[in-house]
């Protein structure tokens, strides 16, 4: 091994970043799982499968995703104004206000980590601008620039996103619905399909056409934001 | 898999020619500019350019409870998009001025079996001035397709209610989602740049749009920016509250104001638009929303 040649960790640093372990926070969002439970929208696995279904092809593929590769690609260029661009395009576009406060309070908790745990400037960087305000910091356009500085490819840091995205909301849903473990595995194995379609899909768009739809959940976050007892920001 | 996204796919639609228009065909690119400028403590329509399809009314209305705004109506007299169609508007508000803008009646997006249907909107409100454009709905036809793309740009101290309705086809005939495609975006902005962006984007042979979380068991969409210094939560009681329609109010990015999405059938969604219109005017410029003329 040389120093023109370094190891390719990138497949070790995905597992790292998808795993729950990592301590962003994201125990606290559930994705308005609590809320479609609470108004009896769900109530079982099949219903769990479709929402997950429904937001890999509404929200995740055509905004949390592009916004993963844009990112990805302002940090692969060392451009920190474009990663802001990108950052303050994904708010802009996320409109239920309990979903931006959960994606800018995990992206700024990952942002902080890696500021300390990479050896990576332009991370430490970005997060000065974060905790200065200057950007949201939202967490797909964390993980874009913390994926391209850890050696990923865009395509490996949106398979990150697609699949913490699923395990964060079944483990919520875990706590608020009676629904085993054998259902849960169920429901992220059939979403590895879902996972990789939702890339697929939207690979080539930019962040000036991100078009998240799904108004059910902006109603029913709405209503979540305002319910008398919820164990989830979001 | 095919990548496309939804621009992408209009530009293939705009690909497709037309048919020969019959001699002295008009209306396809229908344009309208309306300009309103306070003048001696009231607004006036001071510009009012139109071309067919579109007429503007001269402030019909009088809204007693707010004697300084101009109330008009965008007329079409056919009502209607057609394949091949490129309909611009803009509004413009000056300095202080407040203006409400309306249609007449629905929209109608034709069926089509080349090309598309667009429209353009342009909203801009001066420093301290007030905009109200709240159109019928938008209807679309079996095999409609439709691009609808407005901005709306807000200086220091104005603000703005913007609506859509989307209806998903001729509901009385159980024509529902018989449609090909329909995007619509609205983006907002202030001097800063962009404060919001929400856009529409159907499809639905390809995605069932009566998935859950997307429209669930409903029909009828509509949504209710409200653009300016209001808070979410005695919209969103309002809309909870008084009407029938699943219907919630949340706050917008960047502290542009507030957005309810409200959907069910098209009475219920009306409904909750009309409540929502009312608790935000009251905030805004302190005075409830007027009776409407038209029903």
């Amino acid at each position: 091994m040389t120093d023109e040649s370094p190891v390719d960790e990138s497949p070790v640093a995905a597992l790292q970043f998808a795993d729950s372990l990592l301590p962003a926070g994201s125990f606290t969002t559930s994705y308005g799982v609590e809320q479609f439970v609470a108004a009896d929208e769900i109530t079982d696995a099949d219903d769990l499968q479709a929402l997950v279904e429904t937001y890999l092809d509404r929200q995740i593929g055509p905004c949390d995703m592009v916004v993963v590769a844009a990112a990805h690609e302002a940090a692969s260029d060392g451009d920190h104004d474009e990663l802001r661009r990108v950052d303050r395009r994904c708010s802009a576009a996320q409109l239920p206000a309990e979903f931006r406060e959960s994606s800018t309070r995990t992206g700024g908790q990952l942002c902080s980590l890696v500021a300390e745990t990479e050896d990576a400037p332009f991370l430490a960087a970005y997060d000065e601008t974060v905790e200065a305000g200057d950007a949201p910091g939202n967490y797909a356009a964390v993980l874009g620039a913390v994926a391209a500085c850890t050696g990923m490819t865009a395509r490996e840091a949106a398979m990150v996103q697609g699949y913490s995205f699923v395990t964060d909301l079944v483990a919520a849903a875990q706590r608020v619905l009676r629904i085993g473990h054998t259902d849960v595995q169920r429901i992220v194995t059939e979403s590895r399909p879902a996972i990789v379609a939702a890339w697929e899909a939207n690979e080539d768009r930019t962040v000036d056409e991100l078009s998240p739809f799904a108004p059910l959940v902006d109603v029913l976050s709405a209503e979540h934001e305002r319910a008398e007892r919820r164990l989830f920001l979001s | 898999m095919a990548a496309t996204s939804p621009q992408d796919a209009f530009e293939a639609y705009a690909a497709e020619r037309l048919p020969p228009a019959a001699d002295g065909a008009v209306g396809k690119e229908g344009r309208l500019d309306a300009a309103f400028a306070a003048v001696d403590g009231e607004t006036r329509l001071v510009q009012d350019y139109a071309t067919v399809p579109f007429h503007l009314t001269g402030g019909l209305d009088h809204d007693e409870a707010l004697p300084d705004l101009a109330t008009v109506y965008l007329q079409s007299p056919t009502g209607a998009v057609a394949q091949g169609d490129r309909h611009d508007l803009s509004v413009t508000v000056g300095e202080n001025a407040k203006a409400h803008v309306t249609t007449g009646n629905a929209t109608k997006v034709h069926g089509m079996d080349r090309n598309y249907g667009r429209v353009d909107v342009a909203l801009s409100v001066a420093a301290d001035g007030y905009l109200e454009y709240l159109p019928e709905p938008t209807i679309l036809h079996a095999d409609a397709r439709y691009r609808g793309e407005t901005t709306l740009s807000v200086a220091d101290g104005a603000s703005a209610i913007v609506g859509e309705i989307v209806v998903p086809g001729r509901l009385a005939r159980d024509e529902a989602f018989e449609f090909e495609r329909a995007y619509t975006r609205l983006q907002a902005r202030d001097p800063d740049g962009l404060l919001f962006e929400d856009a529409t984007d159907l499809h639905p042979a390809e995605r069932d749009p009566r998935r859950p979380g997307v429209m669930g068991d409903h029909d009828v969409l509509g949504t209710l920016y409200v653009v300016g210094d209001a808070a979410a939560d005695p919209l969103h009681e309002r809309v909870a509250d008084a009407t029938t329609a699943r219907a919630g109010a949340t706050a917008l990015p960047n502290d542009a104001g507030v957005m309810v999405r409200a959907l069910g059938d098209r009475g219920a969604v009306s409904g909750a638009l009309d409540a929502a219109w009312d608790a935000a005017r009251r905030t805004l410029v302190g005075a409830p929303a007027p009776e409407r003329r038209k029903d």
